[in-house]
């Protein structure tokens, strides 16, 4: 079908102004991948479909959606009661809105595997330094969607989560209290600071539509690695992005859709995790619910600001570890990339995965004494990991990688 | 470890938060309402429930009268809610008569509005049917400024027993049950209206995702055997 | 398997993944294209009700319907005989210019004249159709105070103020005027005696 377009009149046309025919060519349909790829690298083209997904239910949404804090009856305000008319009233608006918000957290669940497969096989690795870090601004962007755009439904949750997250900026010396004020809008979470959030809740995911691009251009430039992360010199290591990786990708695309669409359609709230419970309550900001918690995907990062009883190291803390994943490609340095031929690395890898997923249940789950100390032991490894490995080359013995697949 | 032994303990590890649900989050397990949202007879019920008892206090300002008419699931005809409505508008939700000064004073707090109860909060409708039935005499005074409740977390309700089924007959037990299971039926479907019709897209959906996977998936194995891997 | 084999499958399996693509894009397109479509409340205020016994007899009432005017009279005996005798004024006296100024209520020469389903309550559109104004009131009775403002045959009905175009008292246009028809006629029933709905 792409064929046929590109055969047309019409596009001939296009094609003599724009060079459309040399750039589909040479980035999309000719475009060289290895040919071993697996199915780890898949998760690239789902998080643009699901960044597509996001904006597209988003600026639906937004036809309806109000950003104001007004009292309308009861504790409901106008911005709750928008929603409220999403989900009774537009057509097919509950669907728009399910699948905006179990989008939101299956944009994470992509995200985290695409990051993931990069650390394992050693993506952020010379010459794709640059790459990985593009990449860790796009997960700081997504997480700031993310957080702006929980704030809108303006449930107890929102408004919680929000009030707790500003007041971290208030634990910063000197700017602290400015920078707070400047966020809110206001000397505490409310209509101002909903009205902006919504503006860069609108914002941040065209943000994203660049700097993915930006993302994609770099990878152009150096190729994919590939699951043995070795270098491939020889063209028949090589195969052509069209049809293998298109059909191999609409597969992946399919095989995505089929858990989404069960949540949207069968369990939107997925147990609390998507939906959370206490946001089909309306903000009160005289009453805090018995337990906040940020949605599942920021629950690692919390748990990193609560391991330490200083707030202000907390906040710093949490900086860091988000901050830290910048440096991974100069804290590594081993010439070997794939964990594959690397047995200590490896072990430490999946560890650290497993922490990941640690410190996330320690955010999520009412503290306890003894889950504070596992949050802490977490922590802990987390920035070992990567202190850890500036040491590790000097005494891993790295198995010999293979010259070609 | 392979990696798709490394999947597998991940998403073994990822079941333990779910384990959580079935519990009224605070310790006492809730009792299982028996509800249909595709029985319109029980949700009508449920109708009644809410507006002979509930409204009392209660309001559900999201459903509107018209909506009573328009979603299948209740299906009244204009008649029967024009009896329900007085001279309030179509396009007016369900609200009550209860001013909130007249609740704080009387009750100590003002009773939320309900058209989301069974969404915000864990247990849904299994929630609202336990605590319904679940007041219980306080001799020993352990809720002196309360009503003892057995279910609701902290076991102290400002809301007094509205059913009525702390001394109630035994003979009359069959028909409270019913009452609280009905009006749970009618609060789970006013929480989410488009549910039954959010199902009934969905098994399309799916299906129809099934069948695409299966033709991408032996489309992609027929065109990968051009390729030596 | 032989080539040809390879090649039918091949191309069949192409063929049903586009097929099923194309119609997972269009089903896709639904949901996002019908939520633009008025929402379920927006329909509800899609039709109004009004008792029109609420309005005295000779007063003029203006209510919105869909967000926009509508005049509701109560047209006394003597406002009525106003609606014969200047049929030569009329530009068009059975409302058949366009369809806006007729509905399917007007099925007797007695509704088309009177332009309502009772005679006494005139409920008409309130939108002048040469560029929108609300006209004025001005029923043959007190029609002293108007002095020289207005031609001295018109029977009396509406005046619009912007560019002068007259209407008699069944809102029909009269010749001269700037407005092309008659004022627009509306789809509505009585529900009770009292009660209409209009939409």
């Amino acid at each position: 079908m792409l064929n046929t377009i590109m055969k047309s009149k019409v596009f001939g046309w296009v094609d003599r102004r724009t060079g459309a025919e040399a750039i589909i060519k040479s980035q999309l349909t000719e475009y060289p991948a290895p040919k071993n790829l697996n199915y780890m690298w898949n998760f690239g083209s789902l998080a643009l479909l699901v960044l597509v997904l996001q904006i597209l239910t988003g600026i639906f949404l937004a036809m309806y959606y109000k950003p104001s804090a007004a009292a309308t009856y009861g504790h409901y305000t106008v911005a709750f009661d928008s929603v409220e008319r999403i989900m009774r009233d537009v057509n097919f608006g509950w669907l728009l809105r399910y699948m905006h918000a179990v989008g939101a957290s299956a944009f994470f669940v992509v995200v985290y595997m695409h990051i993931g497969r990069g650390l394992y096989y050693g993506s952020y690795k010379e010459p794709r330094e640059l790459l990985w870090i593009i990449g860790v601004v796009i997960l700081l962007i997504m997480q700031g969607a993310a957080f702006f755009g929980y704030l809108l439904p303006w449930g107890q949750m929102s408004f919680w989560g929000a009030t707790v997250i500003t007041n971290l900026f208030g634990a910063l010396p000197v700017i602290g209290e400015y920078l707070q004020q400047l966020l809110r809008g206001g000397f505490a979470v409310g209509d101002p600071t909903l009205n902006r959030f919504f503006s860069l809740h609108y914002l941040f995911p065209l943000l994203l539509v660049a700097i993915v691009g930006g993302h994609v251009h770099a990878l152009h430039v150096v190729h994919s690695n590939n699951p043995e992360g070795i270098d491939l010199t020889k063209d028949e290591e090589k195969i052509m992005f069209h049809p293998y990786y298109t059909i191999k990708d609409a597969f992946g695309v399919a095989v995505f859709l089929l858990f989404y669409c069960y949540f949207v359609f069968f369990n939107p709230q997925a147990w609390g995790f998507f939906i959370e419970v206490d946001n089909y309550v309306p903000a009160n900001s005289l009453a805090t619910p018995s337990h906040i918690a940020p949605v599942w995907y920021l629950t690692p990062w919390y748990t990193i600001l609560r391991s330490f009883p200083d707030k202000l190291v907390g906040v710093l803390a949490m900086g860091g570890s988000l901050a830290i994943l910048f440096a991974l490609p100069f804290l590594d340095r081993s010439k070997v990339r794939s964990a594959r031929y690397r047995p200590v690395f490896k072990q430490m890898v999946i560890l650290f995965f497993i922490d990941v997923i640690v410190l996330g249940y320690c955010g999520h789950t009412p503290p306890t004494p003894t889950l504070k100390l596992v949050g802490q032991i977490a922590t802990f490894y987390y920035f070992a990991f990567f202190f850890l490995l500036l040491i590790v080359p000097k005494f891993e013995k790295t198995k010999p990688v293979p010259e070609g697949i | 470890m392979k990696l798709k032994q490394l999947l597998v303990a991940i998403g073994a590890l990822a079941v333990l938060p779910f384990a959580q649900s079935a519990v009224a989050h605070e310790g006492v397990a809730l009792k299982h309402a028996a509800v249909n949202l595709e029985d319109q007879a029980q949700i009508r019920r449920g109708l009644t429930v809410f507006t002979d008892v509930c409204m009392g206090c209660h309001s559900a300002t999201y459903i509107t009268y018209k909506g009573l008419m328009d979603y299948p699931e209740l299906g009244l005809n204009r008649a029967q809610v024009d009896e329900l409505r007085g001279e309030h508008a179509l396009t007016e939700g369900l609200r009550t008569d209860l001013s909130a000064e007249d609740a704080k004073d009387s009750y100590g707090k003002v009773p939320p509005d309900l058209s989301l109860i069974v969404a915000a909060r864990h247990g849904g409708p299994n929630y609202v049917y336990s605590i319904l039935t679940g007041f219980e005499h306080d001799p020993d005074g352990r809720v002196p400024d309360g009503n003892f409740n057995e279910y609701f977390p902290g076991h102290r309700i400002a809301m007094p027993d509205p059913l009525s089924w702390l001394d109630h007959e035994e003979g009359d037990t069959a028909q409270l049950e019913q009452d609280a299971q009905d009006v749970a039926a009618f609060l789970a479907f006013v929480s989410d209206p488009h549910q039954n019709q959010r199902h009934a897209i969905g098994k399309w959906v799916l299906g129809f995702l099934l069948l695409l996977t299966l033709v991408l998936w032996r489309l992609k194995v027929e065109i990968w055997k051009d390729v030596k891997h | 398997m032989t080539e040809q084999a390879n090649e039918s499958r091949r191309n069949f399996l192409y063929l049903a993944a586009g097929g099923l693509g194309g119609v997972a894009a269009a089903a896709t397109a639904v949901p996002f294209i019908g939520s633009m479509f008025p929402a379920a409340d927006t329909l509800a205020a899609s039709k109004t009700e009004f008792d029109v016994s609420t309005v005295a007899p000779g007063q003029l009432v203006v209510i919105l319907w869909q967000g926009k005017p509508v005049f509701i009279t109560h047209r006394t005996p003597e406002l009525l005989k106003e609606v014969d005798g200047h049929d030569d004024m009329l530009k068009d006296k059975d409302s058949k210019a366009i369809p806006e100024v007729e509905q399917p209520w007007m099925n007797t020469p007695e509704r088309r004249k009177y332009r309502s389903i009772k005679p006494e309550y005139l409920v008409i559109s309130a939108i002048c159709t040469h560029l929108g104004c609300i006209p004025g009131y001005k029923p043959s009775a007190g029609r002293k105070e108007w002095g020289d403002a207005v031609p001295e045959n018109w029977p009396g009905g509406w005046q619009c103020p912007c560019h002068g175009s007259l209407y008699d008292i069944s809102a029909r246009v009269i010749n001269g005027s700037p407005a092309p028809f008659n004022l627009h006629a509306l789809p509505y029933e009585y529900l009770t005696d009292t009660k209409v709905v209009i939409g």
